[in-house]
């Protein structure tokens, strides 16, 4: 609970109906999906509850969000700011913390067709924004976690793939201006947002040097270096027409397919051949998906229930599938990408499963468009989560994913994760095949301790073995103990990032849980 | 079926289960069409915190078991300003298992049972309830008040009407309309006038689940002495009440339906037809009870298989709920029917429909949340092109017409039994009222 004046100080900025320290709601916002893990890999008892917040605060503006920051200065106490809120990195890592729930910041605030790019502030949602851009053929960088996720958490504070990656990136390429409160309670406008004279949204690079990459970096801050309250976001063409028309019920719809829209599966037979495969469909350009998924996934996509997904066991046998899904605008643009995947099947010699040996649901296309396929990742637990998050070549991607296997396995016969023959994987391209990124989605049981404590052992030594066999960054590498473990191995770069931190965060209230703080070099070893 | 369709272990289980996604916010995300009617739950929109989203409650449900959090006006609130619409468990079991609308009810169940619930506004509508066997606390001789002297009733037919306490005391309107259009078709009905009680639904859905057990054996009692055949309900929550929860508690032998059922039947067999235009444009508000929520538990006696570590299936599969089983025809056939009359979508419909507002408790104890709710679909009826609202159940009628009021609407609504009783052409009145000012 804050103290009563504090409160009081809090309650005019906002409203008294949107501040509450209740031992009530600060204990619901103190759980998250992942939390129990990373509670037991932080040495505490593995439950989904964090450390309780002081209260829970729902700003409406900007300048509200740069007064309850100016105030969490003066009576230092740190802040975390969520949107859509899923997962453990939008908890706070003190009860000395407040939460702020950008909720009431949900406006998409503009779309501008004819230069691309949308003004979005923290709490639209992906699928919200795209339904919103379709309406002018457009549509937009999809978050990976799904189209209920916020995009301005995705592209400002979160790493950034998502499956329509090989056509619209990464989550960093997609920022243009940004609206930020710093962590000193100043407000930083980037990029052309930051002229003087008619600021507007269209790009986030200068007037002088980016701020891109101290705003995000590569995986983001995660509210550590302050709060994003607008964000300008790229858009891109619809890669079909735009009619989604869906009839019938849930969760099997029966989604009118657009007239231009194809999907193949088909076995790449080996790693290598995976590789060449993948780049030579990237390099062609004809996927707004190009996805290397594990046998057991394909089954996933396709299923909507735990039942439905081991009917599929067919598919499962699949050594290296590779799914790519295509769409397009005219007829003419369909035969001409549909001829481009006729020849690299033929050349060399692939058969695609879909409409042959499988034939998926209606819906499936639809939530291809939606960018909805990562969720099924949940249907045999009910609970899962990644770990590596590479984003480098194919090779190292691929790299990184065989050597997991064995990693994977061993867990798999201590019962601690679910069996996926330790081949768990998403791999996706980004833009066109010039870089890739691959996770190891890992199925395990929130509600079982044993699972509990084995996933966070696993999720812990395949960092370890990332880092021992030179295979990148893992995307989870949050926080002073792993940033103290990674950054002498990386050109010391947690030095730098607590420079940085130490820069715009002078008195340390942006919780930096899952970001870095700005603690003295050495400080730790 | 027995209250077994949901076990206590299955309770424990769920409640560590939630992703804290945000998807039970939303209406099903492959069917988003805007950013307006993106949204799936009334207390979201009023309240704002995580904590009123069916995630929030589970979270809450797993922090009460835990002893982190202790009964207070705070949780009450939280769990207490729900319609249970079930919009979120339908999103969330698009892909998912967990059951966020079962653990609302068994969640407020058990703070029953603590002592602790529900709100004093529902405790007074339950004591109404047992002493006058309505929750209006309106005196049981006047249940067949709105009974016209020229309508026809047969008290040896083996059909029922059952009014049900609002369209008795409040929406007298719609139980005039349901008897008329039974007279016209020549089906012969009873009603049980003194004998009938309140099904319960009010209270079994704050979670006083004995006092509900009372009103449901009063009620079968009647019913099986009587040998009745076949039951129609106007009243989508009794309907439900009825369909769904009873045979949890109590199986019974006659056949239940809703009245757009019914008619439906009736004009499929041409006992009714329709002689008069009705040349109006329509949206039709699905009542949660009659929709989403109107599925009834499937037996399941299969066996769960482990197929490894971790990962277990049902052989056979269980029966999920998900909507899918509503009554979302018979209501747009009998609309489609109508002639002249135009049948506009909203944008949220059918298994994820926007709740009303009123249901769960939530009119008695916090009339604001209801109306403010009934708000936000008396615009998306506007936004949907139409000037007449219609739906199928007293209790929405009530919520929907108080926001049309509260809204300053344009919009003008009926039930579906009026619109077909002006298609008869037997009420001429109502239908040049309906088509004032075009159509």
């Amino acid at each position: 609970m804050l103290d009563k004046d504090i409160l009081k100080e809090f309650q005019d900025v906002v409203g008294p109906e949107f501040i509450d320290d209740g031992d009530v709601m600060t204990n619901i916002y103190a759980y998250n999906w992942c939390t129990e893990f990373v509670n037991y890999m932080e040495g505490k008892e593995p439950i989904p509850f964090s450390s309780v917040p002081k209260a829970v605060i729902l700003p409406s503006t900007t300048e509200e969000v740069q007064k309850i920051v100016q105030l969490c200065n003066k009576y230092k106490i740190k802040f975390k700011a969520q949107s859509t809120g899923l997962g453990p990195w939008n908890q706070p890592s003190t009860d000395n913390s407040i939460i702020l729930d950008l909720r009431r910041m949900n406006k998409i605030v503009k779309i501008d067709e004819k230069n691309l790019y949308a003004v979005v502030e923290s709490y639209v949602s992906g699928a919200q924004l795209q339904a919103e851009a379709m309406k002018y053929g457009l549509t937009v960088h999809m978050p990976g976690a799904g189209p209920m996720a916020s995009p301005l958490a995705s592209h400002t504070s979160m790493a950034g793939p998502g499956f329509t990656s090989p056509q619209t990136g990464h989550s960093a390429r997609n920022v243009l201006g940004v609206e930020w409160v710093l962590p000193d309670g100043n407000i930083l406008r980037l990029g052309s947002l930051g002229q003087k004279n008619n600021p507007d949204w269209f790009i986030g690079d200068g007037p002088g040097p980016s701020l891109r990459g101290i705003m995000r970096g590569w995986v983001g801050a995660k509210s550590g270096i302050g709060v994003f309250t607008k964000v300008g976001i790229k858009l891109f063409p619809y890669p079909t027409d735009t009619k989604f028309v869906m009839t019938g019920h849930a969760p099997l719809y029966n989604f009118e397919k657009p007239d231009y829209i194809r999907a193949y599966v088909f076995d790449c037979k080996s790693w290598k051949g995976l590789e060449k495969i993948m780049l030579r469909v990237e390099e062609e350009e004809v996927g707004f998906i190009v996805s290397h998924i594990s046998g057991l996934a394909v089954m996933a996509i396709f299923s909507y229930s735990i039942e439905g997904l081991m009917d599929k066991m067919a598919l499962g046998v699949l050594k290296n599938p590779l799914l790519v899904v295509m769409g397009a605008r005219t007829k003419r643009e369909f035969d001409y990408k549909q001829m481009v995947m006729e020849d690299i099947l033929t050349e060399y010699d692939l058969e695609n499963i879909v409409d042959t040996k499988y034939v998926p649901e209606k819906v499936f296309y639809a939530e291809c468009l939606r960018a909805n396929l990562g969720y099924h990742g949940f249907i045999a637990t009910g609970g899962f989560q990644s770990a590596k998050g590479q984003a480098d070549a194919a090779a190292l991607c691929l790299r990184a994913e065989k050597t997991n296997i064995p990693l994977k396995q061993k867990y798999i016969k201590k019962e601690a994760i679910a069996n996926d023959f330790g081949e768990g994987a998403w791999m996706t391209s980004y833009e066109g095949g010039h870089f890739f990124h691959m996770e190891s989605p890992t199925m395990f049981n929130q509600s079982d301790l044993k699972s509990v404590k084995g996933m966070a052992n696993y999720m812990d030594e395949s960092n370890k073995q990332d880092l021992i066999k030179h295979l990148g960054a893992p995307f989870f590498i949050e926080g002073d103990k792993l940033h103290d473990e990674w950054g002498p191995h990386m050109m010391n770069y947690h030095n730098w990032l607590r420079k940085i931190k130490a820069a715009f965060d002078p008195n340390g209230v942006a919780d930096s849980g899952f970001y870095i703080t700005a603690k003295k070099e050495g400080e730790n070893k | 079926m027995t209250t077994e369709h949901f076990p206590e272990e299955e309770y424990q289980r769920m409640i560590k289960m939630c992703l804290r996604c945000s998807v039970c916010k939303w209406i099903p995300q492959v069917q988003i069409k805007s950013q307006k009617y993106a949204s799936c739950c009334p207390a979201m929109d009023i309240y704002d915190y995580h904590a009123y989203s069916g995630g929030g409650r589970i979270i809450l449900a797993l922090a009460y078991e835990m002893g982190r959090v202790k009964p207070s006006e705070d949780l009450l609130n939280i769990v207490y300003r729900c319609t249970e619409c079930g919009n979120c468990a339908i999103a969330c079991k698009y892909m998912n298992t967990l059951e966020p609308l079962e653990i609302i009810m068994r969640f407020r169940e058990k703070l029953v049972k603590d002592g602790y619930g529900p709100m004093p506004q529902q405790k007074a509508y339950t004591e109404a309830m047992k002493k006058v066997n309505n929750p209006y606390n309106e005196p049981h001789e006047k249940r067949v008040d709105w009974l016209p002297s020229d309508i026809k009733v047969d008290p040896d037919a083996k059909l029922l009407y059952y009014v049900g306490c609002t369209s008795s005391y409040r929406r007298k309107e719609m139980a005039i309309a349901a008897a008329r259009i039974m007279n016209a078709a020549g089906v012969p009905f009873n009603i049980l006038k003194d004998d009938e009680f309140c099904c319960g639904s009010p209270v079994y859905r704050t979670g006083d689940v004995e006092s509900f057990k009372v009103q449901l054996n009063k009620n079968l009692d009647v019913m099986e002495s009587k040998g009745i055949e076949t039951i129609i309900f106007s009243c989508a929550g009794c309907y439900d009440t009825f369909k769904v929860d009873y045979p949890l508690y109590r199986e019974y032998n006659f056949e239940v339906l809703h009245t757009v059922e019914f008619f439906e039947q009736l004009i499929e067999e041409g006992k009714l037809k329709f002689t008069t235009e009705v040349p109006i444009t329509v949206t039709y508000h699905d009542p949660c009870h009659l929709g989403r929520t109107a599925e009834q538990y499937e037996e399941w006696a299969g066996d769960e298989l482990k197929l490894m570590p971790l990962v277990s299936i049902n052989i056979p599969p269980k029966p999920k709920n998900i909507g899918a089983r509503g009554v979302y025809d018979a209501p747009r056939n009998i609309l489609n029917k109508i002639p002249g009359l135009k049948l506009v979508e909203m944008e949220r419909i059918m298994e994820y429909s926007y709740c009303c507002g009123a249901g769960a408790g939530v009119k008695s104890a916090f009339p604001d949340m209801a109306i403010r709710a009934s708000k936000n679909r008396i615009e998306e009826a506007e936004d949907s092109g139409a000037n007449i609202l219609v739906s199928a159940c007293p209790f929405c009628s009530t919520n929907l017409q108080d926001g049309i009021k509260e809204s300053g609407s344009k919009l003008k609504y009926y039930d579906i039994s009026e619109l077909i009783l002006m298609a008869l052409g037997l009420e001429p009145e109502k239908l040049k009222q309906a088509t004032a000012g075009g159509s």
